[in-house]
């Protein structure tokens, strides 16, 4: 028998086109090969920004570029999405926190990836909008850095989108960000944060910030990135090993592990639970609620 | 069978033949959270591995 897709020793077949696969979906048990993992990435994002409606004609959509996988992944399928789309212009914005022997590679990997899709791109720092470092900051050990961190990083895109003339801001958050963000929002108490519908939050500043990629698996995000050759091996941030997230990550991965299509239910729920309370024109001042509680470790 | 870890260390398995989830579980390391290729190609993680293959585990999950 002639060695092949599925061959002993060799990798199962697409279940489309019969290549070597090079990933299974572990809830529907369907093997994809490269060519099919990216056309079933890019039209699930295609499918969320039509069913959401996340990006409007005309309109100038900042993409926040940290230079990590799922920002690059996102400039990548947007870069081909959005000319479908007509009239929309696509900037980058990097924001620099001030993260020594951090930052400076993912700052190079969002220009040179900016100047490879042809997207205007922008940097803005912590020092420049807020007068001082990430580590200036946290300098005294009684901030937790990943708190301070998301605070001033949504106050640098905003300034820089705001100053731009952009209308909406576009994140990387990946189907496991949002599954994570619902369980801590469950596990701090904060209704708010738990009803807010997914895709799309408001920033208050008259901004949309949309998340084209929910609806799709970190894992799919990265192989997204290696297929396409834009995955950077980039050095972890230095504060993320003691956040809240990385407790809450671990256990929820355990469970997809477990229970293949756990992710997907977390958001799903959340999402009909989102939908439920907007029907039922519940606002954040018409209940007694209190408010959850804020831990420092987040 | 070689296998280079996602903290940019390498150690070699001895055990027989395996697939890509096996020899990820005998490591303790969550299949959901990685990708890995043999020798230099992306394998699903049902592939059954040799014993000269040579293994790289990628990390897909960083940050806070």
């Amino acid at each position: 028998m002639e060695a092949g897709p599925g061959a002993p020793g060799e990798p199962p077949a697409c279940d489309l086109c019969g290549q070597a696969a090079v990933f299974l979906d572990r809830f529907s048990q369907r093997h994809l090969c490269g060519d099919h993992v990216l056309l079933d990435v890019e039209d699930r994002v295609r499918c969320t920004i039509q069913e959401y409606h996340l990006i409007r004609p005309g309109e100038r959509l900042a993409v926040a570029l940290s230079g990590g996988k799922d920002s690059t992944a996102l400039l990548h399928l947007l870069s081909k999405i959005v000319p479908e789309m007509g009239d929309v212009t696509l900037t980058a914005i990097t924001v620099d926190e001030g993260i020594a022997g951090y930052r400076e590679a993912t700052i190079r990997v969002a220009r040179e990836m900016a100047t490879r899709f042809g997207v205007e791109h922008h940097l803005v720092s912590f020092r420049g909008i807020s007068g001082a470092t990430l580590d200036d900051m946290v300098a005294d050990g009684r901030s937790h850095p990943c708190s301070l961190c998301g605070i001033h990083r949504r106050r640098a895109l905003l300034c820089a989108a705001a100053g731009l003339g952009a209308t909406a801001i576009a994140t990387g958050h990946n189907l496991d960000d949002e599954a994570q963000t619902i369980v801590m929002n469950c596990l701090r108490g904060d209704l708010p944060g738990f009803t807010r519908p997914p895709a799309k939050d408001p920033t208050g500043a008259g901004i949309r910030r949309i998340k084209p990629l929910f609806r799709v698996p970190e894992k799919e995000v990265a192989l997204y990135g290696m297929l396409t050759g834009i995955f950077h091996d980039l050095p972890e941030c230095p504060y993320a090993g003691t956040a809240l997230r990385s407790e809450v990550r671990r256990m929820i991965d355990r469970l997809e592990y477990l229970h293949p299509g756990t992710l997907e239910r977390i958001v799903r729920g959340q999402e009909d639970v989102a939908s439920l309370w907007g029907r039922l024109g519940a606002s954040e001042t018409s209940l007694p609620l209190t408010g959850g509680r804020k831990d420092r470790d987040s | 069978m070689k296998i280079h870890l996602p903290d940019g260390t390498a150690r070699t398995f001895e055990g027989g033949v395996a697939r890509v989830s096996d020899l990820l579980l005998s490591i303790r390391v969550n299949p959901v959270g990685v990708i890995v290729s043999r020798n230099g190609r992306v394998v699903p993680e049902d592939t059954i591995l040799g014993q000269d293959d040579e293994i790289r585990i990628i990390q897909v999950s960083h940050g806070g």
